[in-house]
């Protein structure tokens, strides 16, 4: 008897079916091995694949909505699955069989459908029922990198007033040169002092 | 770490777009305890946020709810933000806002899960 587990949100929903991993003495309410996985978004057509093409998709999801946020060119291209943005609100999926002499599934999907995908892979991904291969991309950060950021800025906030104070007193007071005249210091005193 | 409603208004004033800036440095633990207050009403909103969305996506059929979120949101940066900034204008700026505020609102709805903070964190380091 397989398990099935279903992630929902809003218009989409992911089914995973599989069997536990007995030989690791696991529940029998997990899913080590997965058999079957679909995909169905209201109005879409069923997307549905072997094992070895769901975390390439996820990915594909990944990728693209990370490329979409930051402001680089959102297109994602792979041998098993297209992504790629009409515009700022439609996203055309092109879904590529493995089999021969099958045509791609093309699909055309808006923001909120993106993200209730992106939020059903979320919810696979950090379901504790289902063993899969993890998807870090969205968690992977330079920590070091963000954190010598924050230093960088830290060390410029602390330095920068008082050089921009020194500066602007050095420019202040070099303008005050033209209203002196050394000379003319000389002559007064002379006056004061004719001997 | 934010004991009260004061904190957090203190911490909003951080923002240099907005019009009472105040120039306290805020600290990494007070900017992951804003992070996490704005997943968890990420969560609570994601059925609004989607809304809107869906309402731009098909903005001749849907109009009202993109319009009226749109409206709401220049009122509130004209009441609240520094209008002389040209950052803010460009918030203002019809032609180019709907870019940033479809960009803000597919963040907030891909953060929604667990790790929503840690996805949220990412995003705000790689900005």
């Amino acid at each position: 008897m397989q398990n099935k587990l279903s992630f929902h949100q809003s218009s989409a929903s992911l089914e995973i079916i599989g069997l536990p991993d007995y030989s690791n003495n696991e529940n029998k309410d997990k899913i080590s091995i997965i058999s079957q996985w679909k995909l169905s978004i209201v109005d879409k057509p069923l997307i549905e694949g072997k094992i070895e093409h769901l975390v390439p998709i996820m990915n594909a999801f990944y990728i693209y909505s990370n490329l979409l946020i930051k402001n680089e060119i959102p297109i994602y291209e792979s041998n098993l699955i297209d992504i790629k943005a009409d515009n700022l609100h439609i996203h055309n999926i092109v879904l590529k069989s493995s089999k021969p002499n099958v045509k791609p599934l093309v699909l055309k999907i808006g923001n909120s459908l993106l993200s209730d995908t992106i939020n059903c892979f979320d919810q696979l991904n950090e379901s504790p029922k289902v063993r899969i291969k993890k998807t870090d991309i969205t968690t992977n950060i330079p920590k070091k990198l963000n954190f010598g950021f924050n230093k960088k800025v830290k060390f410029f906030n602390f330095f920068i007033p008082p050089f921009i104070a020194i500066c602007s007193l050095i420019l202040f007071s070099s303008s005050l040169i033209y209203f002196y005249s050394p000379f003319e210091n000389i002559e007064k005193k002379e006056q004061i002092n004719p001997e | 770490m934010l004991p009260n409603k004061v904190t957090i208004w203190k911490l909003r004033n951080n923002n240099p777009l907005r019009k009472s800036y105040v120039t306290n440095n805020i600290k990494l633990n007070e900017f992951e305890a804003l992070i996490r207050i704005t997943v968890e009403m990420s969560k609570y909103l994601y059925p609004y946020i989607r809304e809107i969305l869906k309402s731009k996506e098909d903005i001749e059929e849907n109009s009202v709810i993109w319009n009226d979120f749109n409206k709401r949101f220049i009122e509130l940066i004209k009441e609240r933000f520094n209008i002389d900034s040209m950052r803010v204008k460009k918030l203002l700026n019809q032609a180019e806002n709907d870019e940033i505020i479809i960009k803000s609102l597919l963040i907030l709805s891909f953060c929604i899960s667990t790790q929503g903070y840690q996805k949220l964190k990412n995003f705000l380091y790689d900005f």
